[in-house]
């Protein structure tokens, strides 16, 4: 079929109403040869010919080629949008632009919305990832938590069996304290009794101290991470301090006692001596509360630089398979369960400490034959025969040598009236006050040559009363004397300071130290 | 000085900043509103290289973005000197795009002076591209820079770097 001509009129017609053709010819050196049509919708309106095209239409650069080219959408520089044909002919190249405003603009306002909807897609995929990524760092965040809550709830625990194992250590040194105290209250006691039941009692006294220290030091609430204190200290004295303390329990229950040392046995060692005196106490204190009659005995020999102690019983003894049971905490052999009171806790620390000496123990027993635990470990003899701070009363060489006046400050009138009476027999004159408002005012008034400062005192505590002190120009030493334990920071506010119980001798000698330097 | 006209592509996936990125080198401009390319758009701009004696007339082709060529975005190509990369720092898929579209446009055309930039730095909450990553694409682009059509940052370093690879590749072609 052929077209009539009014039908391609039309068509044409409409083309041209539509694309709004322009058409010019270039040479191979993008210059005008010709121009066709209306270049004002093109930007090209008014090119001279002869006018480098490149200037005008820099997207012809590239496109003149030997083969009839089509570039569809091309946004020119003057905003226009045409489809660019290009067609070779002889040394010149026809150009043809047609507009395609229309059609790129309708194009556009559906591709915006199919980009906008994959990029929308795009950050919902990356923010699921995250949410997938945040749900495993949840997970995982928990996992350490629960991990972390388990640690917790075991150091817990530890530190509560710990406290529980302190606390029965406890009550070994505290009933000889109430038995002696007892005795020495008793109408018919004589100074001999009164003497030696006031040496147990201060026995038992430091042992008890050496616990609470123990308790108190936060590097030991670990029972995993106790250090081994090792010092020079006499062995007989130790021996002759348990005796004296597990003889007078053991009597009360009709048992005999006896003590039997290796004549081998070296009297000055080198050893943790707080170590050993706890195991021997937690051996012997068993001995005597499982032993109804016969005989506890306490056997000591050395060789080759090791101390066995070994502490036999007439108890009812330990089956062979309670034998390691009892060794774990909480739990006693099973003929004894409900028999007896306490925490079950003695042999387990007891190995522990053993083991810290580098030592062992061991069990030998049979129902019904007794009991016979024996310590071994490696025990030094000490080069040097003078124990390491060995304890005596306050001596005249710690005394004052000129008039001082000491500023007291406790709220514990015992502890009061022992310091002032040690302070006033080594010469020192005193003023006492039970609290640290008083103790900041008698300071300014009377301008001690020292301050003796309890830190759990009423109306202001001893580190706050030192701070007033130093701000009031106090310019003497300032000591502190507390059952706490004082932070750096709070160590910073004194010139010295002393855990109670401090050995008198050497509170006596620091206070003379600090007095009398002011002069010298 | 020699002027010369260079016809470089800037190509990449969709919504990297391509355009973004030709009008800030063109016009120091930037919008933040995010407007569709469809087919190419055509811009020049001149800048000066004079170590090498050279006053360059870039015609920049700012391809509409895509993630595979086709006959049409072929055609745009035809005639280019040189390539501008560029992908999207918070979208690592668009780095392979990148990857994938260098070497389809190496294999048709041969291989060209290009460079990467990774667009998008000021970003910073939503940047998604590691240390180790950059130095991967280093190793397949040659030239990578981590622009910001928003800041600037970068921009002209990258164009003018790709136009002195441009300048130098004529040279060696002419020896």
């Amino acid at each position: 079929m052929s077209l009539p001509t009014s039908v391609i009129e039309h068509l044409q017609s409409d083309f041209v109403a539509e694309s709004r053709p322009v058409c010019f010819l270039v040479d191979n050196e993008y210059r005008l040869v010709d121009f066709w049509g209306d270049g004002e919708w093109s930007g090209l309106a008014d090119v001279p010919v002869g006018a480098d095209m490149l200037e005008h239409a820099p997207y012809l650069f590239g496109t003149l080629g030997r083969n009839p080219q089509k570039l569809n959408y091309v946004s020119t520089t003057s905003g226009a949008v045409v489809h660019l044909l290009t067609m070779p002919h002889e040394n010149y190249h026809y150009v043809i632009l047609l507009d395609a405003g229309q059609a790129h603009d309708f194009l556009q306002e559906k591709q915006q919305s199919w980009n906008e909807l994959r990029l929308m897609h795009s950050s919902q995929q990356t923010l699921v990832a995250r949410q997938r990524d945040l749900i495993t760092e949840l997970v995982e965040a928990k996992a350490e938590l629960d991990h972390h809550r388990r640690d917790i709830e075991r150091s817990s625990a530890g530190k509560s069996r710990f406290i529980a194992m302190m606390s029965h250590e406890f009550r070994t040194p505290l009933a000889s304290i109430i038995n002696y105290a007892d005795l020495a209250l008793e109408p018919d006691s004589g100074p001999t009794e009164m003497h030696k039941s006031i040496e147990a009692i201060a026995r038992s006294g430091r042992h008890l101290t050496s616990l609470v220290e123990a308790i108190l030091d936060e590097a030991r609430l670990d029972a995993g991470q106790v250090q081994l204190r090792e010092r020079n200290f006499d062995l007989f004295e130790l021996l002759d301090d348990l005796a004296a303390m597990m003889a007078p329990l053991a009597a009360e229950k009709g048992l005999s006692f006896a003590t039997l040392v290796d004549p081998d046995v070296p009297c000055h060692v080198r050893a943790d001596d707080v170590c050993l005196r706890q195991i021997l106490i937690n051996l012997l204190g068993n001995a005597v509360k499982y032993t109804e009659e016969g005989s506890i005995r306490l056997y000591v020999t050395y060789n080759d630089g090791r101390l066995v102690a070994t502490v036999s019983d007439t108890g009812p003894g330990i089956s062979v398979k309670d034998q390691e049971r009892v060794f774990r905490a909480f739990e006693r052999g099973s003929d004894r369960v409900g028999t007896r009171t306490g925490a079950g806790l003695g042999l387990t620390i007891t190995l522990q400490l053993a083991k810290l000496m580098r030592g062992e123990i061991s069990l030998d027993s049979l129902p019904g034959q007794g009991c016979t635990v024996s310590l071994h470990a490696p025990v030094a003899v000490a080069q040097d025969s003078t124990p390491d701070d060995a304890l005596s009363p306050p001596d005249e060489a710690s005394y004052a040598t000129q008039q001082k006046t000491v500023l007291l400050c406790d709220d514990d009138e015992d502890m009061l009236a022992l310091l002032e009476h040690y302070l006033h027999r080594a010469g020192y004159a005193i003023v006492t006050v039970s609290s640290g408002t008083e103790a900041v005012a008698k300071a300014v008034t009377f301008q001690p040559d020292i301050v003796l400062m309890d830190i759990n005192v009423p109306g202001m505590s001893g580190v706050d009363a030192a701070a007033a002190l130093r701000d009031r120009n106090y310019a003497g030493p300032i000591v502190a004397l507390t059952a706490s334990k004082l932070s750096d920071a709070e160590k910073n506010s004194f010139t010295r300071c002393f855990r109670k119980p401090a050995p008198m001798q050497q509170l006596l000698f620091e206070i003379k130290q600090l007095t009398h330097s002011l002069d010298s | 000085m020699t002027v010369v006209t260079s016809k470089v592509c800037i190509v990449g996936d969709f919504a990297v900043g391509k355009t973004s990125v030709v009008e800030r080198f063109v016009n120091s401009q930037f919008s933040d509103k995010y407007l569709t390319t469809i087919g190419v758009k055509v811009d020049t701009k001149e800048i000066d290289l004079p170590q090498r004696g050279v006053q360059q007339k870039l015609i920049l082709w700012d391809v509409a973005g895509t993630d595979r060529f086709g006959d049409t975005e072929f055609a745009y190509l035809r005639g280019a000197s040189g390539y501008v990369f560029v992908a999207d720092g918070t979208r690592p898929l668009t780095m392979g795009t990148a990857t994938s579209l260098r070497d389809r446009a190496f294999e048709h055309y041969g291989v060209k002076p290009a460079v990467l930039l990774v667009n998008k730095h000021d970003l910073t909450g939503a940047w998604d591209v590691s240390e180790q990553r950059l130095k991967g694409l280093q190793a397949q682009f040659g030239s990578v820079f981590v622009t910001s059509a928003k800041t600037g940052a970068h921009v002209d370093d990258a164009l003018t770097h790709l136009a002195e690879l441009i300048v130098d590749r004529a040279i060696a072609d002419q020896q």
